[in-house]
């Protein structure tokens, strides 16, 4: 039995006129999940709380995200949220706005033993 | 015998002003394909080579996709292509056409069960357990 990665997902989520890094990083968050659905858990009779769920968030601003509500978002396993420096600021001089781009990428992490599955012979 | 579904990814592609549905259906593929980084046949210890990939387009003219064209996006497994009335058509507002959306979804699965039933196994594993 070892921990296995089965899908990375990856996203991005903006927040145009607030500036609210916390918004843009639940949308990144909204946006890798929902490109894809892990229904080997229901195929294969897994508990989803089998599931340890690693979120990175990059933004250029990493203290003002909000790792407690970005972690509420993950509806399945269990949610350990980072921040680090990246994603995109996009600065207007002329008008004073920023556009605050954020970056996710969500690891799925599951206990698999090899020896407990095997292919069919066709 | 058991396919098993592990993963399902979805995509949406566009052709905004050639109309070509081949090509919104490619970019849609590409969409669900390149959210992801799918590790499921490395961490069960199976070949990439066995993962069994259908591929569901949804656009407004179905005839007017070239499946076989899909075909070779894909950089490993058995893919085959099924393509349905759906996805949406926009007219431009000059009335010179309409800009395509297609929708996508990749089921990915094995034909597999749990040590020691593979061979006897006839329906998916839903009771199969396995995790001891």
């Amino acid at each position: 039995m070892s921990e296995q990665r089965i899908i990375l997902e990856m996203g991005t989520g903006n927040d145009l006129y607030g500036m609210d890094y916390t918004k843009a990083a639940c949308r990144a968050v909204h946006d890798a999940l929902h490109h894809s659905s892990i229904v080997m858990f229901q195929s294969l009779g897994i508990d989803h709380h089998q599931m340890r769920v690693e979120v990175t968030i990059a933004v250029q601003e990493p203290d003002a995200v909000d790792t407690d509500a970005v972690a509420r978002e993950l509806p399945r396993g269990r949610a350990e949220v980072t921040v680090v420096q990246g994603g995109l600021n996009v600065h207007d001089e002329a008008s004073g706005q920023t556009h605050v781009i954020a970056s996710a990428a969500i690891a799925a992490m599951l206990d698999i033993d090899h020896d407990a599955w095997q292919l069919c012979q066709s | 015998m058991a396919k098993t579904r592990m993963v399902t990814q979805f995509g949406m592609g566009t052709s905004i002003r050639s109309q070509n549905y081949t090509e919104a259906a490619a970019r849609g593929i590409r969409d669900a394909l390149w959210h992801n980084s799918l590790n499921a046949a490395d961490a069960f210890g199976f070949p990439k080579e066995a993962m069994l990939i259908e591929v569901e387009i949804g656009v407004q003219h179905p005839d007017k996709v070239d499946s076989d064209a899909l075909l070779g996006i894909f950089p490993y497994g058995q893919p085959s292509v099924r393509v349905v009335k759906g996805g949406l058509d926009v007219a431009k507002p000059d009335g010179s056409g309409v800009s395509v959306i297609a929708n996508v979804a990749i089921i990915v699965s094995f034909d597999m069960a749990a040590a020691g039933a593979a061979s006897t196994s006839s329906t998916p594993g839903q009771s199969a357990g396995g995790q001891s």
